[in-house]
């Protein structure tokens, strides 16, 4: 099926430990999919290797039918499928500009750059104001909005996040919120990490919860969730 | 006014040549983050490309871009046989001195199998003597001077005003963002040998016309290379061409005043001191990326 990621026992890690261990889930079946878990569980490896960086050791990553285990994150990020990464600390001696230049360098991207160009500028419009400023010097905040307006510059087909508030003091973490939730509003179906489960839940109708490398729960649209339950998911019942 | 003159020529030669040297270094610093010690023999194997070349009475203006063509191909065999399998190593920087010697080592003695120890010289790119104010210069020192900086700035627009320049910039910065754009990291990589062996090949028909031919003559001017990018600081290329003219000047400077004999120890005094000063380099920031 087009635009669904379809994760299927999938096993990965680093060196000889095994982080993933025979992950299954599907994303985009049920609008956004937000991922919540503990500390060193295995969110951002399973992110990695969606996109590429993490080799898969086994099983299977679809995405809208193409198998993409173990292709170059180049040629997965060629299908639309992007990612802003955890911290990312971007190219410190790069413009803002520059920055997002290079955001369109796919050529799917490419033939969309203008348009890309105006929504991340319209979905963070201090980025325009600071076109010309290097990123070592922008603050946490600022260098978040960088990643997400570079990723859009890839023109997204489905879009993941990996908490893209971490560590941001309460009003710049609204106003990143509130720019993700736009962005999910334009119509990019949305990947999105994070502690904030609040936010996650206004965000997502499909919740997994990720720990020790595998599912441990599944909360689908029409499952009312309230914070209590999943904060009692999160430290077992 | 004759002293100046000569200084103003010998500089502006001198620097010619350790800037296009120095900017090879530069860019794959800058791209990959090893030193390539390849690169002098780079140079030397470009000038013999180009003295075959030429035996074979091929005209000098297919023989330049041809060897350029060559030497980048050279380049990026080297860089995908001594360097790639090494990336991602915690000590990449210490291996890559010993392959990218190793690398030297080999090829300096295939071309000494190859075209024997008789030293060469190749023709010069142009003809002839002139004066200028008297001063008596010959007409391939002066297309050296004058071709350089148009060389020197394509390579700046390349870098700084096209994509795939951005994207050679950016690789060396952080690989996993790179990754995540989609860029070619090992294409990249690739791009950055090829094009500072084609600049070294450049040097070394420079060379070879004025001067002969062995196949030790790329070690000075690698060791001079390695001077201009370490005076000038590694976190563009504007600084090592900078430092490459200024430190031509220096030795114009010297060598007419002290002779020769006195120049390289005055260098060396110079930046010594300017590493205890600025630790970083003349025009150098504290960290690597190119611009
Ligand atoms: N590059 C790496 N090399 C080796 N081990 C790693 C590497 N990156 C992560 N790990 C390990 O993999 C495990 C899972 O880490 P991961 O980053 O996927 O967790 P996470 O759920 O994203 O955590 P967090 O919420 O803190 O971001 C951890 O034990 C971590 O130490
Ligand atoms: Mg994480």
């Amino acid at each position: 099926m087009s635009g669904l990621l379809e994760i299927t026992n999938l096993t990965a890690g680093y060196g000889r430990i095994d982080v993933l261990h025979d992950l299954t889930m599907t994303i985009g079946a049920h609008g956004n999919v937000g991922l919540f878990g503990p500390n060193g569980h295995g969110k951002t490896t399973l992110l990695r290797a969606i996109s590429g960086l993490v080799k898969a050791r086994s099983g299977s990553i679809r995405f809208g039918g193409a198998d993409i285990a173990n292709q170059t994150p180049r040629s997965i990020v060629g299908l639309g499928l992007v990612h802003s990464s955890q911290g990312n600390r971007l190219f410190p001696d790069l413009t803002i500009g520059e920055c997002l230049a290079l955001g369109a360098y796919t050529p799917r991207a490419r033939a969309q750059e203008e348009a890309n160009r105006e929504r991340a500028l319209k979905i963070f419009p201090k980025l325009g104001e600071r076109w010309n400023q290097k990123v070592r010097t922008l603050s946490g905040g600022e260098r978040q909005m960088v990643s997400i307006g570079t990723a859009l510059m890839s023109n997204p087909a489905m879009l993941i996040l990996d908490e893209p508030t971490l560590g941001l003091a309460p009003k710049v973490k609204e106003e990143l919120c509130r720019a993700v939730l736009d962005i999910s509003a334009g119509g990019i179906p949305l990947v999105v990490v994070e502690q904030d489960v609040e936010f996650l839940l206004e965000l997502s109708q499909h919740l997994y919860l990720v720990n020790h490398g595998q599912v441990a729960a599944e909360i689908k649209p029409g499952q009312t969730m309230g914070h209590a339950d999943i904060m009692a998911l999160y430290f077992g019942q | 006014m004759d002293a100046a003159l000569q200084i103003l020529f010998g500089g502006l030669f001198q620097g010619s040549l350790f800037a296009m040297m120095a900017v090879g270094l530069a860019l794959i610093w800058t791209t990959i983050g090893v030193f390539n010690f390849s690169h002098g023999v780079m140079m030397m194997l470009g000038a013999y490309v180009a003295w075959q070349l030429s035996a074979w009475s091929i005209p000098l203006f297919i023989v330049l871009p041809a060897t350029m063509l060559i030497m980048a191909g050279v380049g990026w065999l080297l860089q995908a046989s001594v360097v790639r399998p090494l990336i991602g190593r915690p000590n990449i920087v210490l291996v890559v001195v010993i392959t990218t010697l190793a690398a030297a080592s080999l090829v300096e003695n295939g071309v000494l199998e190859i075209w024997g120890p008789r030293s060469k010289q190749l023709p010069t790119l142009i003809e002839g003597n002139t004066q200028i104010l008297g001063v008596g210069v010959s007409m391939h020192q002066i297309a050296i001077i004058l071709i350089t900086p148009v060389i020197l700035g394509a390579l700046w627009l390349f870098l700084n005003r096209t994509r795939l320049g951005l994207a050679l910039r950016a690789v060396a910065q952080n690989e996993d963002a790179s990754l995540l754009v989609g860029l070619n990291v090992t294409a990249l990589y690739g791009l950055a040998f090829a094009i500072a062996a084609a600049l070294a090949a450049l040097a070394g028909i420079f060379m070879g016309g004025y001067r002969f031919m062995s196949p030790v003559m790329g070690a000075d001017p690698l060791l001079k290379a390695l001077i201009v990018v370490v005076f000038g600081g590694l976190s563009s290329i504007s600084g090592p061409i900078f430092a490459a003219y200024l430190i031509g000047f220096f030795e114009a400077i010297c060598s007419y005043y002290f002779g020769l004999y006195w120049t390289p120890a005055l260098l060396f005094a110079v930046l010594i001191l300017m590493l205890m000063i600025k630790p970083e380099g003349l025009f150098g920031a504290k960290t690597r990326g190119l611009a």
